[in-house]
């Protein structure tokens, strides 16, 4: 007699039908027709929840899959030679994970859960296999790749030349506009990572996080209750994340 | 500013290159103070700057080091114990309340700069928290023009803290370079990569501060010409907007950490001259422009000249101990002692010290002295002018002294004026120092 956890965790794997995820208007199979969606869930490995703290993978071990995030989020940790860990990513549901492997056959950072986490692994030989038959697919690939690399150069831009005010307005905006695409709220939303983490991956000290934090709170531009965000006045947010040099 | 360590030169070689004299950022030199002028006569006199409402400059001094530098004249108190600062904190606020209260409160706040010590030394929630209680005892100003500068000793600060300095509103960095050379660095205790320096001023151009300065000692033990203009190419291939070139003052007497310091290293007055040529020759081939003092700029001079000028008529108020506070009529500063600072302030009271009433003696010197640093030319009929007297009758046992040092080529009368030879702006503090009334005690 399976317990009722199990039999909720079956019930989730046989959910993850590409047909039923109400994700698959932002996935990679978004542009199939509906008979080619068939040929693309065969591909798909379902895989257990990963827990909180939970790596789904580890810096330099061998690429096999890229995996799309269904529920949860995760974040990438690179380690350079210094032995220090950047914090280089953050996976949102519908993102995809681990595109950044596919040239040296390793993955690049450790992909660790930031609470209870779902993923489809999309085994890469197979749907590199497919994606030659379903064009649809391939260009859909593609997409992905030439949104991540824009997203890596808006992130370059970001700690290269932004302010602290700057930097943690444009976390918010980016955030706020991940959550809009998949139908979310833009304005409410709860923040999986810690403010270490924020600070790590913006390259502030948790100290200025905290302290911008507050000051936008005053401001009035967001509440702040514990993780969860509510963005109060996101035009003057975006004002801030676009304003140049020293105030 | 910190009270620099001064003396008024022998008065048997007062050109001598070894003199050593006072920097003259502000004349009477602290020296001039004494204990006739106290909390009573400051309050008074904070009052009165009311009407005139000059704008108002904050200097903020934070004590404390995490090591002593062996040359250092600034008093440092040496601890790794940050919670030492969160009681000083304490108390730079409850002078920041008895101070504001004689301020009227629509006074500006144009200047800010935390001096020390190592500003950094404190943490970064500790900035967060000063400049709170900075912002809520004055009207701190916050249009791109004010000038909001903070000291940085490159080895207590990396990119995230000045991250946080930008978010905290500075927009001007001083850093502490000094020299680069490592037995320079040996003999001062204050062992520096150039790499610490570099990424600072990378970082803070990425974050677009206005304007960073470095600060250089000249006379350090075991510098020589080439050690310096060693530095000297280093710095200028960091192309800072602005440099200072700060003289150093051994005074082991006055300050024990001195003692640490051979006298055989210091290099020798001829030594001293050499260099200062040397470094003012490459400074000048690098498009920096003196604007007076110990300070250059790069390219155009103009505005940062008239920025100076603009200081000089600040209210100064200064806060923590050792601080000085200029008003128009009146100098004060507080206690050299951490505990006689806390001390006036646990009982209620300012915790002023020392001060000196300005005359229009000393006004008329100091005006003087101005135009000499900065513009290396005195005009005494327009001097004289301005203050409605006869400049050359009033200051005839000054310009005597300045006919001293005509006869060794620093300076030549030109009509009404006396204009700075260029041998003679190597030496322009001992010229200064001509118009000094109040030498230092032996």
């Amino acid at each position: 007699m399976p317990d009722p956890a199990t039999g909720r965790r079956r019930a989730l794997l046989n959910e993850t039908r590409c047909q039923t995820c109400s994700l698959s208007s932002l996935c990679l199979p978004l542009a199939l027709e509906v008979q080619d969606m068939d040929q693309f869930e065969a591909i798909i490995r379902r895989r257990p929840p990963l827990k909180k703290g939970e790596a789904l993978f580890r810096q330099g071990t061998h690429f096999t899959s890229v995996f799309a995030v269904r529920s949860g989020s995760l974040k990438q940790v690179t380690t350079e030679g210094s032995g220090e860990d950047q914090l280089t990513n953050f996976y949102l549901p519908s993102e995809l994970v681990g595109l950044d492997g596919i040239d040296e056959e390793r993955y690049p950072g450790t992909v660790v859960a930031l609470e209870t986490t779902t993923v489809c692994e999309i085994p890469f030989d197979r749907l590199d296999a497919l994606s030659e038959s379903l064009p649809e697919l391939r260009g859909q690939l593609y997409r992905s790749m030439s949104k991540e690399m824009r997203d890596d150069r808006r992130m370059m831009r970001l700690l290269s030349r932004k302010t602290a005010d700057q930097r943690l307005a444009t976390f918010f905006t980016s955030l706020s506009d991940r959550f809009r695409r998949r139908g979310y709220s833009p304005y409410s939303f709860r923040l999986s990572m810690s403010r270490a983490d924020i600070g790590n991956y913006l390259g502030l000290a948790v100290e200025t996080v905290s302290r911008i934090l507050s000051r936008f709170q005053s401001q009035e531009l967001v509440a702040v209750s514990g993780r969860e965000v509510n963005i109060l006045d996101l035009e003057s947010l975006i004002e801030v994340a676009a304003q140049e040099g020293c105030r | 500013m910190p009270p620099r360590a001064s003396t008024a030169p022998g008065s048997d070689a007062p050109f001598a290159a070894a003199s050593p004299a006072p920097a003259y950022a502000f004349y009477p030199t602290p020296q001039a103070m004494d204990d006739g002028i106290g909390a009573e006569d400051y309050r008074r006199a904070l009052e009165h700057s009311n009407a005139p409402a000059r704008p108002l400059s904050l200097y903020v001094h934070l004590p404390f080091c995490q090591q002593a530098c062996y040359h250092c004249t600034r008093r440092p108190v040496t601890t790794s114990d940050t919670r030492l600062t969160e009681a000083y904190l304490t108390r730079l606020d409850r002078e920041m309340v008895l101070t504001s209260r004689h301020l009227d409160a629509r006074r500006e706040v144009r200047s800010l700069q935390w001096g020390g010590g190592t500003p950094t030394f404190l943490t970064l929630n500790q900035m967060g928290d000063l400049i709170d209680r900075l912002d809520a005892r004055f009207r701190l100003a916050g249009d791109r023009d004010r000038e909001y500068l903070i000291e940085i000793d490159p080895r207590e600060a990396d990119v995230f803290t000045l991250r946080h300095l930008e978010a905290l509103g500075f927009n001007r960095l001083s850093l502490e370079v000094l020299d680069l050379d490592p037995e320079v660095q040996r003999a001062i205790n204050r062992q520096q990569g150039r790499g610490l320096t570099e990424q600072l001023l990378d970082e803070a151009d990425r974050l677009g501060f206005n304007s960073v300065n470095l600060n250089l000692i000249l006379g350090l033990p075991r510098q020589t010409r080439d050690s310096v203009a060693a530095t000297l190419e280093q710095v200028i291939a960091m192309a800072p907007s602005r440099l200072s070139l700060f003289h150093y003052q051994h005074h082991p007497e006055r300050f024990p950490r001195q003692r640490q310091i051979r006298s055989e290293d210091l290099p020798a007055p001829q030594e001293i001259q050499g260099i200062l040529q040397a470094a003012i020759a490459m400074l000048d081939a690098a498009g920096y422009v003196h604007i007076g003092h110990d300070r250059f700029v790069r390219g155009d001079d103009r505005l940062a000249k008239a920025l100076e000028a603009g200081r000089e008529r600040h209210d100064l108020v200064g806060l923590g101990v050792m601080a000085v506070s200029r008003l128009e009529d009146l100098h004060v500063r507080n206690p050299l002692r951490l505990e006689d600072y806390e001390a006036a302030l646990d009982r209620g009271e300012l915790p002023t010290a020392v001060g000196h009433r300005l005359s229009l003696d000393d006004r008329l010197r100091s005006a003087a002295i101005e135009r000499l640093m900065c513009d290396l030319h005195l005009d005494l009929a327009e001097l004289g002018e301005a203050f409605g007297l006869d400049a050359e009758a009033h200051l005839a046992a000054p310009l005597a002294r300045l006919a001293r040092a005509e006869s060794q080529g620093l300076i030549v009368r030109q009509g009404p004026g006396w204009r700075v030879t260029p041998t003679g702006r190597l030496l322009i503090r001992q010229l200064a120092a001509a118009f000094d009334a109040y030498p230092a005690a032996p």
